[in-house]
């Protein structure tokens, strides 16, 4: 054609071999129990999926779209919603900029500019040696230590433009004190039968316990 | 029946609609981008905005809302009143309509929907004149999404009726809505197109210029089209259609609602399966041929010439045997002509079913549905009229054979006369019928491109496309369904109906309806054709 038109025919090409071992579509399946339809498992799916490989590319979602019974433009239609699933490889260590008022205030932007010349990548990219990809979001619930940054799932409170050097250097910079949460993994089969026998005002009590 | 007030005028109403529906039908223009009574609601246009009656939380007094309702959400019930004339409510389609061309990039003079458009019509209606964006737009690209379609992501309302018609009717999902917010687009997932028998229809539902129709595109200016009612021959389920045309040339077919037969939708087979109407290899003019000689008549001379043959032959071939084969793509008035005059000549004529074309199974969409969760069918039977052709045979009594039958039967040259109807977009002989056709001393054949029945014929008449002529055609249910002329003839053709008319011995303009009329005193079947409904005037 004439004019420039993205090509949407021809898939993203990838490699034959599945992305999807047994045991994660198993893990994937074992989250079934819990709703009405297959397609409610879609959640719990990408996150299993991000959580295990890194990201989820357009292979891994048609893989999920096949255990899910669903089309694969519906897991792109959620996916794409979220704005913290992947589709495309991330660095080892994702660092989360904080771009909202307080940090720009306090030097959130000097902070930002600072981790891009040390890193030599701009917004969304990784580094050649795959260790850091570097994202901004709006707000980490830190204000008042602003500016503050995330590495991984680690927090970093009041950082200053000349800290970031020893940030990066620092090996241990997202090791975290409490543990990952578990709430990707499968419940235990008792806990199913409970959440459904109990009524509903009680699911929704546990829920915001569990939060 | 509800009762309900819209802008101080009563309106009375059916039950279980919704507001905006009541409104449109009453004659109210309503702006309103997602709802499509085909479809389920998505109410996030917003354009449809109205003030409501409400009881006031306290003291129960009743008074209008100050927040707006969307009209197409709400379900009429008796009392309720709600107004769309306020000021408010103005406001706020204005508001929605300067939302929608923000970054809309006013293509216009480029775009195929231009002329046709709801953005188009609605801003100059409810919106404003000027725009007050002054930042750059933001630029999002076009799509090629599948082999008919493609999507110009910058025009996208967003109305989501697309997304909602793969998942809902033709039920193939490939369509999505992919991120979130001001980056929302349409979209299928890489390598996974839309690719259904249905997919034109969202080029229909699309009521702004996102997307398009490939077959479609640049060919024509939508204002120079001028669409004609008709019924598509595609299958036998004959879905209501309207054919555009500019300058005697077919550019497409859009479906027309019929709540008896297609709904709103259409297939693609049918919608662009109209190529062959303009084909070059079509038989134009008609040809007689005595011995080597090949000769044009004049067109006022061939009914004679076809009455003197036939009748010369019945007279002089003691116990001739006449055998004529109707073509299931013939409209009923044709076939009922032809049949007239045959029998008319020879009363003992053989009246031979043409063949039906049949392709592979019944597809029902969504694939799986039963009952009354089928929302549209394509028929395996690849004619328009085989129930019509069937009626008549039943009608006209006498020997009736299948085609099958006939070949066999010419071939043992048990006919001496032949009149052989064919008309089918494709060709049609399948097995070798140039011995049967040998065996006629005087064979018609009416087609419209050449094989051997045309090869052998002493008298070739050029059949036309059913977008050149008019008359019915009944469908696989028996619903007898009238389609109009919308293009000519090819240059030096002329329409069955009209030489079949002066044949049969009748004088003047042939037209569908005063040949059914005719009709009707013998076949009562005929006296009641299916049209489609009107449709309110503001809906689309």
């Amino acid at each position: 054609m004439a004019w420039k038109a993205l090509d949407r025919l021809t898939p993203v090409a990838e490699g034959e071999a599945p992305l999807l071992s047994e045991a994660l579509r198993e893990k994937i399946r074992s989250f079934f129990p819990r709703y009405e339809t297959k397609r409610a498992a879609l959640l719990p799916a990408l996150h299993i999926v991000q959580n295990t490989l890194g990201h989820v590319s357009y292979q891994a979602m048609e893989e999920i779209a096949e255990v899910l019974d669903i089309h694969p433009s519906d897991v792109l239609d959620t996916l794409s919603f979220y704005t913290h699933f992947w589709t495309h490889p991330k660095g080892e260590k994702v660092i989360t900029v904080c771009r909202s008022l307080s940090c720009e205030v306090m030097g959130g932007k000097e902070v930002l500019d600072e981790i891009k010349k040390q890193l030599g990548i701009g917004l969304h990219e990784t580094t050649p040696d795959g260790k850091y990809s570097l994202v901004t979001e709006e707000c980490l619930a830190g204000c008042d230590h602003s500016a503050c940054l995330l590495i991984n799932e680690k927090l970093h409170k009041c950082v200053k433009p000349e800290d970031v050097a020893k940030l990066l250097a620092d090996e241990n910079n997202d090791k975290i004190d409490s543990e990952r949460s578990d709430l990707f993994d499968p419940p235990p089969e008792s806990a199913v039968t409970k959440t459904d026998a109990s009524d509903g005002t009680s699911d929704a009590n546990e829920a915001q316990e569990g939060n | 029946m509800a009762k309900i007030i819209i802008d101080n005028q009563e309106v009375e109403c059916q039950e279980g609609i919704t507001v905006l529906q009541a409104a449109s039908k009453a004659g109210w223009d309503v702006p309103h981008y997602c709802f499509h009574p085909g479809l389920s609601i998505a109410a996030s246009c917003r354009l449809c905005l109205m003030e409501q009656k409400m009881p006031h939380p306290q003291t129960r007094e009743m008074g209008w809302s100050p927040k707006l309702m969307p009209a197409c959400q709400t379900p009429v019930r008796d009392g309720l009143e709600v107004r769309f004339a306020s000021d408010k409510v103005k406001q706020n389609r204005a508001n929605c309509l300067e939302f929608y061309l923000l970054d809309h990039p006013l293509d216009c003079p480029v775009c195929d929907q231009a002329g046709e458009c709801h953005l188009q019509d609605y801003s100059q209606r409810f919106g404003n004149a000027e725009s007050r964006m002054v930042d750059q737009k933001h630029v999002t690209p076009k799509k090629d999404i599948g082999p008919k379609t493609l999507l110009y992501t910058d025009r996208c309302v967003l109305c989501t009726r697309c997304v909602r018609f793969t998942q809902e009717i033709s039920g193939t999902n490939e369509l999505c809505l992919t991120n979130r917010g001001s980056k929302n687009e349409i979209d299928v997932f890489p390598g996974r197109p839309l690719d259904n028998p249905l997919q034109g229809n969202v080029v229909d539902l699309c009521p702004v210029g996102c997307l398009l129709d490939k077959s479609f595109l640049f060919k024509r200016r939508v204002w120079e089209l001028k669409g004609t009612p008709s019924t598509c021959p595609g299958c036998a389920m004959g879905c209501s259609i309207r054919v555009d045309q500019a300058d005697e040339h077919v550019y497409r077919l859009k479906p027309r609602y019929n709540p008896k037969v297609n709904d709103w939708w259409m297939c693609d087979e049918g919608r662009f399966g109209f190529e062959y109407v303009h084909d070059d290899k079509r038989i134009a003019a008609p040809v007689v041929r005595r011995g080597k000689d090949k000769t044009t008549p004049e067109w006022q001379d061939l009914p004679g010439i076809l009455k003197t043959r036939f009748e010369t032959h019945v007279r002089e071939h003691e116990g001739a045997s006449v055998a004529v084969v109707l073509s299931p793509f013939m409209a009923c008035e044709e076939a009922w002509l032809l049949i007239r005059f045959i029998r008319d000549i020879a009363p003992s004529a053989v009246l031979v079913m043409g063949p039906v074309p049949v392709e592979g199974e019944d597809q029902q969409f969504p694939a799986g549905a039963t009952g009354d969760a089928v929302k549209f069918t394509i028929l395996k039977e690849k004619c328009p009229n085989k129930r019509g052709i069937e009626m008549l045979l039943e009608a006209a009594g006498g020997e009736t054979l299948a085609f099958d039958a006939f070949v066999e039967k010419a071939t043992a040259g048990e006919f001496s006369a032949g009149w052989v109807v064919g008309g089918y977009p494709k060709a049609w002989v399948e097995k070798p019928v140039g011995k049967a056709a040998a065996k006629f001393e005087l064979l018609v054949a009416q087609d419209m491109f050449e094989n051997e029945f045309t090869a052998a014929a002493d008298i070739v008449l050029p059949a036309c496309a059913w977008v050149e002529r008019d008359g019915s055609f009944a469908n696989h249910a028996g619903l007898i369904q009238p389609f109009a002329r919308s293009i000519e003839p090819p240059a030096g053709a002329m329409r069955d109906g009209q030489y079949l008319f002066e044949t049969a011995g009748f004088e003047g303009i042939y037209s569908g309806e005063r040949v059914r009329e005719l009709m009707a005193a013998t076949i009562p079947a005929f006296n009641e054709v299916c049209e489609a409904p009107p449709v309110p005037a503001h809906t689309h």
